[in-house]
């Protein structure tokens, strides 16, 4: 069943030097989510994968086309749609002066609800933290912070923007284990990432997003089959990157 | 009413306004400097002028006449020598030297009295002319004995005398409510968005309705408290005293707060960036610091300024507050003030309401 209903997406822009003109940021983009997959959105830098996050959240308006998450219409009925998704953006920042225990709790209060805190910040480790201000976390501190304020309101659909970028390795292993234990839990997860193998690993598939336009949308499994370039003698089939590099390029973007 | 989330979120935003210890403390630091310059430095009655005093007359009026300048306590008068007084004048010792001519006598027949003045220093000087000559009228009816036909009996109604603190003070919290709340809606908007919390909070089901009321009444509660303090500062220290009705004067720090407040919105709905926020909002706040009759009368600018100085909302909020705590007067005799006001609240009210459009001003 799908959660996720995405049809001809666009969100164009004026263009900065000509006004008349517009480029399409995002362009007719159709793609179905499953509930309760971990579903990972691919692309280079200026691909349209955070545009298509904001337009899925409610943050940027929908130019054409059409997104459905549980059956609710995205832009007639945001306020809906805010109820039963969770959100972490890019940017992680909070109220100073403020601790965890406090903004979780102000986070719940936005949902009409009351929430058990110390038992959303043992989830992601940080029970210890709770009287910290968000200023002192760490990297991956902030980053299960942020997941956690995502999770105030039990969502059915959870956003994750860019997760473990910046992160290091124990950082990363530690926040895949967390959304893997929220997936089995029944969460629908979608996520985007610059990081293959998180791509690989995490994601039970995957869509490739480049100049707008969605490029591809399988399993990893059956992406490497079909796009990987076959190495000449090791039994191997390449990887995600080798996917990614063959069908976007390797011209450097930005 | 009051919903239990607008509750929530006011009790949040009201500790993260009162952890910020450091521009609390700057925007109590300020006002209270300027108030102990100007309260310690005047201390209300007006200094008494150094007069020298150069007697080259040996008459008995001659005489008479200086004794009186010197019972006069207006002055503090030293006799001597031109040379050596006029030496001190030059020194700023001296305000001033009054030459006594030697022809000072019964018989003067308009006898030419000499002042040297640094004129660069004696501001009063308009003051000081009426005083003396006043005296020399004085010395020569009685030489003349001529009774006065008219006398002038200065009585003072307010029945207290005004000090230049008593009229500070009002202005100058005026001023700090301005500086708050321009500072509490619109660059705390800005920094918000500028981390992306806005944008955080807009994916929540939010209102911008309960995001409003909560800073406002937040920045209220916080604004309040620091005028109590001021107040409770130039009550106790310099014994400045709120002749008129209390809740009337919190009543009008109330209406100033949401004017300005709303003039904040308006900026950081409008400023994108923290520079263009601080430059737009000291477009508004540093003109009006000194066009708004806070540190010296409106009256006392140059007339083409004066009826623009009037429309300004300060000007208003500052009249009303020092009309309500010098004079005692009641709301119904500041009606115009009140009108100001009024208009202002609606359309700094409606204006930002318009420019404050939630998924713009988050994003």
């Amino acid at each position: 069943m799908s959660i996720i209903e995405v049809k001809d997406l666009a969100k164009k822009y004026p263009l900065p030097d000509d006004k008349s003109k517009f480029f399409y940021a995002v362009d007719g983009i159709s793609l179905n989510i499953e509930a309760g997959e971990i579903f990972g959105i691919l692309g280079p830098n200026g691909a349209g994968k955070t545009t298509t996050l904001e337009m899925l959240e409610g943050l940027n308006d929908i130019d054409s086309g059409s997104a459905t998450i549980d059956g609710i219409d995205v832009a007639s009925r945001p306020y809906e749609v805010k109820q039963i998704i969770g959100v972490q953006l890019q940017a992680n920042e909070y109220f100073d002066n403020v601790s965890l225990d406090e903004l979780l709790s102000l986070f719940a209060a936005l949902y009409g609800r009351d929430v058990d805190t110390a038992e959303l910040l043992s989830k992601v480790n940080l029970l210890e933290k709770a009287q910290a201000k968000p200023n002192n976390l760490s990297g991956g501190q902030k980053q299960r912070f942020s997941i956690a304020c995502a999770l105030v309101n039990k969502p059915k659909v959870l956003f994750l923007d860019e997760p473990t970028t910046g992160l290091d390795p124990q950082a990363k292993h530690n926040l895949w284990d967390l959304v893997r234990e929220l997936n089995a839990a029944g969460m629908t997860i979608v996520l985007t990432t610059h990081n293959m193998e998180e791509a690989e690993t995490l994601c039970e598939r995957i869509a490739i997003m480049d100049h707008g336009k969605l490029i591809a949308e399988d399993t990893p499994q059956n992406l490497i089959m079909k796009h990987a370039p076959e190495p000449p003698q090791a039994p191997l089939h390449g990887n995600i990157e080798d996917v990614f590099l063959a069908l976007t390029g390797h011209g450097l973007r930005d | 009413m009051l919903t239990k989330l607008q509750l929530h979120l006011t009790k949040v935003f009201m500790s993260i306004f009162l952890r910020d210890r450091q521009s609390i403390f700057f925007s109590l630091f300020f006002p209270i400097i300027l108030m102990s310059v100007f309260g310690f430095a005047n201390t209300g009655e007006s200094e008494p002028l150094k007069l020298g005093i150069v007697n080259n007359s040996s008459s008995e009026v001659a005489l008479e006449f200086s004794q009186m300048l010197i019972d006069n306590p207006l002055f503090i008068t030293t006799v001597g020598e031109q040379e050596s007084l006029r030496t001190q004048l030059v020194e700023g010792e001296q305000t001033m030297v009054l030459i006594l001519p030697e022809s000072f006598d019964a018989q003067s027949d308009g006898a030419e009295l000499r002042l040297l003045v640094d004129a660069a220093q004696v501001q009063q000087l308009g003051l000081i002319m009426p005083l003396l000559e006043q005296t020399l009228i004085a010395i020569e009816r009685e030489f003349r004995n001529i009774e006065p036909m008219f006398s002038l009996a200065v009585e003072d109604v307010k029945a207290r005398s005004q000090r230049y603190i008593d009229f500070l003070l009002p202005g100058l919290m005026a001023m700090t409510i301005m500086q708050l709340s321009v500072a509490g809606s619109g660059f705390n908007i800005v920094e918000f968005r500028r981390k992306g919390i806005l944008k955080r909070l807009f994916v929540t089901p939010i209102k911008p309705n309960d995001f409003i009321t909560a800073i406002v009444l937040a920045r209220m509660g916080i604004v309040l408290i620091q005028l109590t303090l001021l107040l409770l500062f130039a009550v106790t220290i310099f014994n400045v005293s709120i002749v008129g009705n209390f809740l009337t004067f919190y009543l009008m720090i109330m209406l100033g707060t949401f004017i300005f407040l709303c003039l904040g919105f308006c900026l950081g709905s409008v400023a994108k960036t923290q520079q263009s926020v601080m430059m737009v909002g000291n477009i508004v706040i540093f003109p009006q610091m000194f066009l708004s009759g806070i540190f010296f009368p409106i009256e006392a600018m140059p007339e083409l300024m004066q009826p623009i100085a009037q429309l300004l909302p300060l000007s208003f909020v500052a009249t009303a507050m020092r009309e309500v705590a010098n004079n005692g007067t009641s709301l119904l005799e500041i009606t115009p003030t009140l009108i100001g006001i009024a208009i202002w609240l609606v359309v700094s009210f409606v204006v930002s309401v318009r420019l404050f459009v939630w998924k713009e001003v988050a994003n």
